[in-house]
C-alpha cells in the first residue's frame, strides 16, 4: 500500500523571478482606486479643516494629520506588497495571538468617549487596534480555512471559523463597538461563502444569528446603543437628543442637491450642524459639498476597487488568496453600505468607518496592509502545477 | 491500494459565489445610490430649506425705549448699552447642561440652581431665547462670547439698561421695566413681544408701555449651530424708536416736596407720607412724593430675589405708590363735602348760624366735639374756620347720607381721578345703597354724622383729595390729574399734545365754592393752623386729622394728619373771592400722632422753598408725639 503525496513546492518557488514580473503581475488600478478614495478622504479632511477656523496646513489639523497618515500608509503598503504572503500561513496563530493581545491591551488601557475603551496613545497619535485586528482576523480566517480546502462544506470547518473569530469578536464587543463586532460577523459571512461552505449550514448559522438577537438586545447592548437603534426604528425621533446626528446629516446631505455647495461651502458642515463630521460623517459631508454627483463618482470608486478585490481573489492559485481577497471585499462593502447608509438614514448609527475616506489612521493603515498584501497574492502567483 | 494525497493548494473558484457576491455589492450599493438620488435630488428642496432654517433665524431688533423728561426738559431716564446673556435652551444639549449652567454660575455669580430655574420656566419655547442676566460686565461677556464652543446655547446680547437720573426720588411715577413673565407671554406674543422681552411693570414705563417701547424690526441671521451669530444676512424691517414723554412733573418741585416730607418724616419719625402738588387750572401734576420708597435703578440692574422680599414684605409699602394705590380716612378735610352740600342744599346759608355744643346727643350717644368746650353759634366760616365737628355733624344731619355722598362724588370722590399712572384705587363714599350692598343695612344715623366730619365709612386716596380741593380752588370744574403733558415721536414731533381733561363741572353755584374758599381761608386766618396765616403768601385750606386703628390702653386712637391748601394766583394780595388759583398742595402723614397738625408743617416748608420764602415759619414744637387729639 503506497501513499502518493502531492506536496507543495517550497517557498522559494513563488519568489517572483524578477521585478519586471512582478511589476507585470502588481495590480495597477488596484491601487489607483484606492489612492483616489485616499485622495477623496483628504479632501474631505481638508474641508473640515477649514470648518474649525484653522490653517489647513498647520500642524495638528485634520488635515496634516490625514496627509501624514496617508504617508504612514505608503510605507504599510510597499512592505506588505514586497512581503511574501504565504509567511502569513505559517505565522497564522502567533498573528492570533498578537490580536488577542492587542485587544485585550486595548480593553486594559484604551481611552474613549464615554466610559469606552477604543484607542490606545502611541506618542501624539492616536491608534484604534481594532481596525488592525479587522485585517488579522481575515489572515487567520484565510490561513485555517485553506487548510481545510477539501472540507469546506463540512459543519466542522464553520465551526471552526466561527469558534476563532468568537473571541476577537467578545473582546470588540467588551470595549465596547457594536460596530466593529458586526464588521467581524461580516468577514466571516463573507468568507465563509466564498470558501464554498454548504448552503445549508450557513443557513442555519445565519438563523442562529437571528436568534442570537433578543439575546444580545437584553444582555450584550449597552443603553446608548440600544437608543441608537430605537431613535433609527422610531418614525418620530427625538431631534434634540438621540436622533440629532441623523437629521442634522439628512439635512446636510438632502440640502446637497445634484452638484453640492461646493468644497468648505457645506453650511451643515462649516456652521459645525454636523456631529463627527470627520469621521464617522464624513460621507454626509461630502454629500452637502459635492452633492450627487460627488456621491456617485465614490460610490463607482468602491465598485471599482471591489472588483480589483474579487479579482485578485479569482487569479490566486491558492485558497488563502481567494479567502483573503474575500475577506477584504466583504469588509469594505460591509463598512461602506453600513456607514453610507447611517448617513443616509436607512442604517442604524454605529461607529464604523468609511474605508480610506474616514479620517482615521488605524483604518487607514489596516486598509493599506490590506491591499498590500492583495498585491503580494498578485505579483506572486505562477503559473499552477498542473 | 494506491492513496492520492494532494496536499498541494488548491485554488477555490466558485462561480456561483463570485457572481452571488457581486450581486449583493451592486444590489447595495444600487440601493445606496438609490436612496442618495432620493435624498439629493427628489427631496433636495426641502432639505435645502431645513438646512437653511437650521443656519438662518429671524431675530427681532429691538427698539430704542423713548426716554422721559421733566416738566424743564430734564432728562429723567436714559437707555445705558449694557451687555445681557442669554441661553437658547434648544442649542444647549442635555448633557452638557449641568457643567454650561456651572461656569455661567461662576462666572456670573449667580446660583446655578436659579438659572436653571430661569431656564426651565422659560415663558418661550426651546428655541427662543431665554435672558439669564442683564447688565454684565464687559469682561465677562467678553469672555463668555470668547468660550465659544464650551457654552453651547449661550449668547451674549446687548441691550439698553434703563438709567433712571434721580432714582428713589421719581420712583413712584416713573416706576421700572423687568421682563416678560410666563402668564403675560400669551398675551403680548401677538403684539411682538419676545420672550426674553423686557417691558414696564410699574408706573409711567407700565402705563405708557405702547408709546416706550416702539417698533421692533426684524433681520434675517445666519448662525452656527451652537446659536452663535456668524452674520446678519438682511434687515426685513428696521426698527423705530419708542416715544418720548414730557412730564407736568417738576423734578425741583420734586425735591422741595420730598425735602419737605423727610424733614417731618425725620422729625416726627413718620413711616409714611405723600405729598402732592398740583395745577388746579389744568389737572397737572407738578410734584408727587409718596414714601417710604425704593430705586428703580435696582430694578434695571436686575434686583436680587433677596432684595425684592424686603422690599415687598416691609410693612409701610415702599412699592405702593400711596398717592393713588392706598385709600385712607380724610378726617376734616371733608367737612369740604358736608359745607358745600349743607350751602348748594339750602341747608344752611352763609349767614346761617349753628349752635356748636361741646356735644350732641343722638338717642343715647353722645357726639362730643374735638373742642370739648364748643365754639357757641357759629356760621360756615367759624364752623369750618375751627374745624367744629358739632357743626359739620347738624349739616350732615340736615343733608341725610345720601344728599351727603352726592357732593362727595361731585368732588369726585368714590372713583378714581384717572391718574396716568397704574393701579389707581376709588375709596369709598358711603351711601344707603351702598352700605345695603356692602353690608347688606342701611346707614344710622349716627354713622351720617360721622361722615360728615370724614371719620364714618368715608375713605379717600390722597390724589381725590387733592382734586376735590383743586375743584374748589378753579371754581368747580373737576380735571383729570395728569402727570405726561405730551408724547414726543421719535423725529421730535409732538404726538399727542397737552390737554387738560375735564371729569365733569360740578353742579354747585359759584357762589357756594367762593363761600367755602373764603371759608377755608378763615381756617388759616383763625389760626387754625398757628401761624401759617404770618407766611408772607395768602394760602387757604383745611386739615384734618383722621383716627384709625384700634384704641390703646387710655382709650385713645392713632391719627393720620392732613393739609390739603392752594394760594391765589396774586400769592400776596390775591382773593380768595376768585378761581385764579394755581398751586394746590396735599400733605399726608400716616399715623402721626402729633401734638400739632404735621401736615401743615409740611405744606409750608414746601411752601416756603416754593416761593422762596427766607425766614422759616417751621414750628417744630407742634411735632412732639402725643397720642392725643389735641388740634383739629
Amino acid at each position: 500500500m503506497g501513499v502518493i503525496r502531492a506536496q507543495p513546492a517550497r517557498v522559494t518557488d513563488w519568489a517572483a523571478k524578477s521585478v519586471g514580473a512582478a511589476w507585470r503581475a502588481f495590480d495597477l488600478q488596484l491601487m489607483t482606486y484606492a489612492a483616489l478614495l485616499v485622495a477623496v478622504g483628504l479632501v474631505m479632511a481638508y474641508t473640515n479643516s477649514v470648518e474649525g477656523g484653522a490653517v489647513p496646513l498647520e500642524a495638528g489639523t485634520t488635515f496634516t494629520r490625514g496627509l501624514m497618515w496617508a504617508a504612514i500608509a505608503v510605507v504599510v503598503f510597499v512592505f506588505a506588497t514586497a512581503f511574501d504572503y504565504h509567511w502569513l500561513k505559517t505565522l497564522a496563530w502567533p498573528i492570533y495571538g498578537i490580536q488577542l493581545g492587542l485587544l485585550v491591551l486595548t480593553l486594559l488601557i484604551g481611552d474613549g468617549i464615554g466610559g469606552s475603551a477604543r484607542w490606545i496613545a502611541i506618542g501624539p497619535l492616536t491608534f484604534q487596534f481594532s481596525e488592525m485586528a479587522k485585517i488579522l482576523m481575515i489572515i487567520v480566517l484565510a490561513s485555517y480555512l485553506s487548510s481545510r480546502t477539501r472540507r469546506l462544506d463540512s459543519l466542522r470547518s464553520i465551526l471552526g471559523a466561527c469558534l476563532l473569530v468568537g473571541p476577537p469578536l467578545a473582546l470588540v464587543m467588551l470595549q465596547p463597538d457594536l460596530g466593529t463586532s458586526l464588521v467581524f460577523g461580516a468577514i466571516l459571512a463573507g468568507m465563509l461563502w466564498m470558501s464554498g461552505a454548504s448552503l445549508r449550514w450557513l443557513a442555519v448559522l445565519g438563523a442562529a444569528a437571528v436568534a442570537m438577537v433578543p439575546f444580545a438586545w437584553t444582555y450584550l447592548l449597552h443603553d446608548y446603543q440600544k437608543e441608537r437603534l430605537a431613535s433609527f426604528l422610531n418614525a418620530h425621533p427625538d431631534l434634540q437628543g438621540a436622533g440629532y446626528q441623523l437629521n442634522q446629516a439628512q439635512i446636510a446631505v438632502g440640502s446637497g442637491g445634484l452638484v453640492g455647495k461646493g468644497l468648505t461651502n457645506g453650511t451643515q458642515t462649516q456652521g459645525d450642524f454636523l456631529p463627527v463630521q470627520a469621521t464617522d460623517f464624513v460621507f454626509a459631508t461630502l454629500a452637502e459639498e459635492l452633492g450627487f454627483i460627488g456621491g456617485v463618482v465614490l460610490f463607482v470608486l468602491f465598485v471599482l476597487l471591489l472588483w480589483r478585490v474579487l479579482v485578485a481573489g479569482w487569479r490566486s492559485k491558492d485558497a488563502f488568496g481567494t479567502l483573503f481577497s474575500a475577506g477584504v471585499a466583504s469588509m469594505i462593502l460591509f463598512q461602506l453600505v453600513v456607514n453610507v447608509g447611517m448617513v443616509l438614514g436607512v442604517m442604524p448609527i454605529t461607529g464604523i468607518p468609511l474605508p480610506f475616506v474616514t479620517h482615521g489612521g488605524a483604518s487607514l493603515v489596516s486598509m493599506a496592509a490590506g491591499l498590500g498584501i492583495l498585491q503580494s497574492i498578485n505579483i506572486r502567483q505562477r503559473r499552477a502545477a498542473w | 491500494v494506491t492513496t492520492y494525497l494532494d496536499e498541494r493548494p488548491r485554488p477555490i473558484r466558485r462561480v456561483s459565489r463570485y457572481v452571488a457576491f457581486a450581486m449583493i455589492a451592486l444590489l447595495a450599493v444600487g440601493g445606496l445610490t438609490a436612496r442618495l438620488f432620493y435624498l439629493q435630488v427628489i427631496d433636495g428642496g426641502r432639505f435645502a430649506a431645513l438646512s437653511a432654517r437650521n443656519r438662518t433665524v429671524e431675530e427681532a431688533i429691538s427698539a430704542p425705549r423713548g426716554l422721559i423728561y421733566d416738566s424743564a426738559g430734564r432728562v429723567l431716564v436714559t437707555n445705558v448699552p449694557t451687555f445681557a446673556v442669554k441661553v437658547r435652551p434648544a442649542d444647549l444639549p442635555q448633557a452638557m447642561r449641568p457643567q454650561v449652567v456651572d461656569r455661567l454660575a461662576a462666572l456670573l455669580n449667580l446660583d446655578p440652581a436659579d438659572i436653571n430655574a430661569t431656564i426651565d420656566s422659560n415663558p418661550g419655547s426651546n428655541f427662543d431665547l431665554v435672558r439669564i442676566a442683564g447688565d454684565v460686565d464687559e469682561r465677562v461677556a467678553l469672555l463668555i462670547s470668547e468660550a465659544g464652543f464650551e457654552l453651547p446655547g449661550v449668547e451674549i446680547a446687548v441691550e439698553a439698561r434703563r438709567q433712571y437720573t434721580y432714582g428713589p426720588l421719581l420712583s413712584q411715577i416713573l416706576g421700572y421695566t423687568g421682563p416678560v413673565s410666563a402668564e403675560q407671554l400669551p398675551n403680548l406674543r401677538p403684539l411682538g413681544y419676545l420672550p426674553d422681552d423686557l417691558l414696564g411693570k410699574t408706573g409711567l414705563e407700565d402705563e405708557y408701555e405702547t408709546e416706550l417701547r416702539g417698533t421692533y424690526g426684524a433681520q434675517s441671521v445666519e448662525r452656527d449651530a451652537t446659536g452663535r451669530q456668524t452674520q446678519v444676512l438682511q434687515t426685513i424691517a428696521e426698527a423705530s424708536p419708542g416715544d418720548s414723554l414730557n412730564l407736568t412733573i417738576d423734578t425741583k418741585e420734586q425735591i422741595y416736596a420730598e425735602k419737605a416730607l423727610k424733614w417731618a418724616m425725620d422729625e416726627v419719625g413718620l413711616k409714611r407720607g405723600v405729598v402732592i402738588v398740583m395745577n388746579p387750572q389744568t389737572g397737572e401734576i407738578k410734584a408727587l412724593v409718596s414714601l417710604p420708597t425704593y430705586d428703580d435703578n435696582l430694578f434695571a440692574h436686575g434686583i436680587s430675589n433677596a432684595d425684592y422680599q424686603a422690599l415687598v414684605e416691609d410693612p409701610d409699602k415702599p412699592l405702593l405708590n400711596h398717592a393713588i394705590q392706598a385709600h385712607y380716612p380724610p378726617g376734616s378735610t371733608y367737612k369740604l363735602v358736608a359745607g358745600t352740600g349743607g350751602l348748594a342744599d339750602r341747608k344752611i346759608s352763609s349767614s346761617t348760624e349753628l349752635i356748636t355744643k361741646s356735644y350732641l346727643t343722638l338717642g343715647a350717644t353722645k357726639f362730643y366735639d374735638w373742642n370739648r368746650r364748643g365754639f357757641g353759634p357759629c356760621n360756615i366760616y367759624c364752623g369750618f374756620g375751627h374745624s367744629s365737628d358739632t357743626f359739620f355733624f347738624q349739616v350732615a344731619g340736615m343733608l341725610g347720607i345720601d344728599r351727603l355722598g352726592y357732593w362727595g362724588k361731585q368732588y369726585g370722590f368714590g372713583s378714581p381721578t384717572g391718574i396716568d399712572l397704574p393701579g389707581e384705587v376709588s375709596g369709598i363714599v358711603p351711601t344707603n345703597q351702598w352700605k345695603q350692598d356692602a353690608l347688606g343695612e342701611p346707614i344710622y344715623p349716627g354713622e351720617t354724622y360721622q361722615s360728615g366730619i370724614g371719620q364714618g365709612y368715608d375713605v379717600v386716596t390722597p390724589i381725590q383729595l387733592i382734586n376735590a380741593y383743586a375743584a374748589l380752588a378753579n371754581g368747580g370744574t373737576l380735571y383729570q390729574p395728569q402727570i405726561v403733558h405730551d408724547i414726543i415721536g421719535p423725529d421730535g414731533k409732538v404726538v399727542r399734545p397737552f390737554e387738560p381733561k375735564v371729569l365733569h363741572e360740578m353742579d354747585v353755584p359759584a357762589s357756594v365754592l367762593k363761600t367755602m374758599r373764603n371759608a377755608a381761608r378763615a381756617v388759616v386766618e383763625l389760626r387754625h393752623t398757628y401761624n401759617l396765616v404770618e407766611l408772607p403768601i395768602k394760602v387757604a385750606g383745611k386739615s384734618g386729622t383722621a383716627e384709625f386703628g384700634t384704641r390703646d390702653k387710655e382709650g385713645r386712637l392713632p391719627f393720620h394728619s392732613w393739609f390739603v391748601g392752594f394760594v391765589p394766583k396774586d400769592a400776596e394780595n390775591g382773593s380768595f373771592d376768585r378761581t385764579d388759583s394755581n398751586l394746590v398742595v396735599l400733605a399726608f402723614a400716616y399715623d402721626s400722632r402729633t401734638k400739632g397738625n404735621v401736615a401743615t408743617e409740611i405744606v409750608k416748608y414746601y411752601l416756603q422753598q416754593h416761593y422762596d420764602i427766607k425766614k422759616d415759619y417751621r414750628l417744630p414744637n407742634l411735632l412732639e408725639r402725643g397720642n392725643f387729639y389735641q388740634s383739629n
